[in-house]
């Protein structure tokens, strides 16, 4: 607990009031100056993660360049047989939960519990949403046809030579993103127990913050992974 | 820290607070780009079919990787709020973007210079991977015999083509360019070892009498 802290007078702490929400009592961790240096240190953390995320897709991405510059046809093969309808979906669901955590740090910082707790349970089931869809009517479909990367393909009607590679690059990284999604809606299943015990709010918020941040990164990467496997042609 | 006062409780320690107003508008225009990309799209197949024009790839990927590229700009400014933070912050995300840039840009370089091969190189050229199955056979080809041969293929089968545009692809895209001045058979890597005295050297085939027979007779290892 922040309360036991080393007193640099040898005198104890003075008796902490518990009657004051958590997120009012909170104490910086010792190494850090004041509540502020430790929220810009945490924040600059969280960015320096999200600049390993960020690499960690572009292998994704240049992966997808190498393979669409070499088979141009199988890419559009494949792309031809998703549906950009749920594609569409999905990204709406996603920009909807990327303004509910947006929001959720608003209300963090303006001391707005029931709408911070609102805010943060919205885009759990935004997360939801999107694997739901995901699962349902892309996956198990594509997964019962045959449509899978590489040795594993066995659907029948292929149009290019080629189409396990597409299956590959597509399954390698909507799994990769579903893979964030999932982590991110256990996230905020945690910010929501903590929101409810009034762990947040003006004084302190660098949670909501973080996972906040980390959720608008799995936002943008779909944002670009939307047009190019849905919408290719 | 003791020196840590009730001061700063009630206020979110000048942390920019950014107005929900502000949060709307932007989810708006992300929900309006959104669609934009999709009607671009579907503009660009309508255009090319009922004009019977064609239109390049990269249009395609310009027009969608730029409003992506707008969409995140507006996500990063005002919902990750570097519009308002530490130029630190900033600085990390853009040297990121630059480095996954590097990344694709030397992709390019490679992949864009692949077909073309300077002909006092040409003799050294050895084939890549034949996109082949385990057994010499494509993998859709395999696919396909595994459902004839259980009675479950079905030659009319509608292939879901949800784009209906095969026949615009490819326009301009990675064609084999033959070298100025070449007979253009430099263009695509020879089958087999190019370099005399490895094994499995292939004799570049003079386009005069040899046919493919007489070519698989000498794929033994040459030792001439």
């Amino acid at each position: 607990m922040a309360s036991i802290q080393a007193d640099p007078h040898g005198a104890h702490p003075p008796a902490e009031d518990l009657s004051r929400p958590y997120h009012e009592r909170y104490h910086a961790a010792h190494h850090f100056k004041s509540r502020d240096h430790e929220f810009d240190s945490v924040k600059m953390g969280v960015w320096l993660f999200l600049g390993t995320e960020i690499l960690l897709f572009s292998g994704m991405f240049v992966a997808y360049a190498i393979f669409r510059m070499m088979h141009p046809e199988a890419f559009i093969a494949g792309s031809g047989k998703l549906s950009v309808g749920w594609g569409l979906l999905n990204t709406i669901v996603l920009l909807l939960s990327s303004y509910t955590v947006a929001a959720a740090v608003r209300h963090a910082q303006t001391n707005n519990q029931k709408w911070l707790r609102i805010n943060v349970l919205l885009t759990f089931f935004a997360g939801l949403a999107f694997l739901l869809i995901k699962f349902v009517f892309e996956y198990w479909p594509k997964y019962s046809e045959g449509k899978l990367p590489g040795k594993f393909y066995s659907y029948p009607y292929s149009t290019s030579e080629y189409e396990p590679l597409w299956w590959a690059i597509y399954w390698g990284a909507t799994s990769i993103h579903a893979s964030h999604v999932i982590i991110g809606m256990g996230l905020f299943a945690w910010i929501w127990l903590r929101a409810r015990k009034q762990h947040f709010g003006p004084g302190h918020y660098n949670a909501v913050e973080g996972v906040g941040l980390y959720w608008h990164i799995v936002d943008i990467v779909w944002i670009f992974l939307f047009p190019l496997l849905y919408l290719i042609h | 820290m003791s020196h840590e006062t009730n001061s700063h409780d009630g206020h979110a320690h000048g942390h920019v607070i950014v107005s929900l107003f502000t949060l709307r508008t932007i989810l708006a225009l992300l929900l309006f780009f959104t669609l934009l990309t999709v009607g671009a799209a579907l503009a660009e197949q309508w255009i090319a079919s009922t004009f019977s024009v064609v239109i390049p790839q990269w249009i395609n990927v310009a027009v969608a990787i730029s409003i992506a590229t707008v969409k995140t700009v507006l996500v990063v400014m005002f919902f990750m709020q570097l519009k308002y933070d530490s130029p630190m912050n900033t600085l990390i995300f853009v040297f990121t973007v630059l480095t996954a840039a590097f990344f694709l840009g030397f992709t390019a370089l490679d992949l864009g210079g692949r077909n073309t091969l300077e002909r006092f190189k040409a003799q050294y050229a050895i084939p890549g991977g034949t996109g082949l199955g385990g057994d010499n056979i494509p993998i859709t080809t395999q696919a396909r015999n595994k459902a004839i041969a259980a009675g479950t293929y079905d030659p009319h089968h509608d292939h879901h083509d949800h784009h209906g545009a095969q026949s615009i692809t490819n326009a301009g895209y990675l064609q084999p360019k033959p070298e100025k001045g070449s007979d253009g058979n430099f263009s695509r890597p020879v089958k087999g070892v190019t370099i005399p005295g490895l094994p499995g050297y292939i004799a570049p085939k003079d386009n005069h009498g040899h046919d493919d027979k007489s070519e698989k007779s000498e794929k033994s290892p040459a030792g001439h």
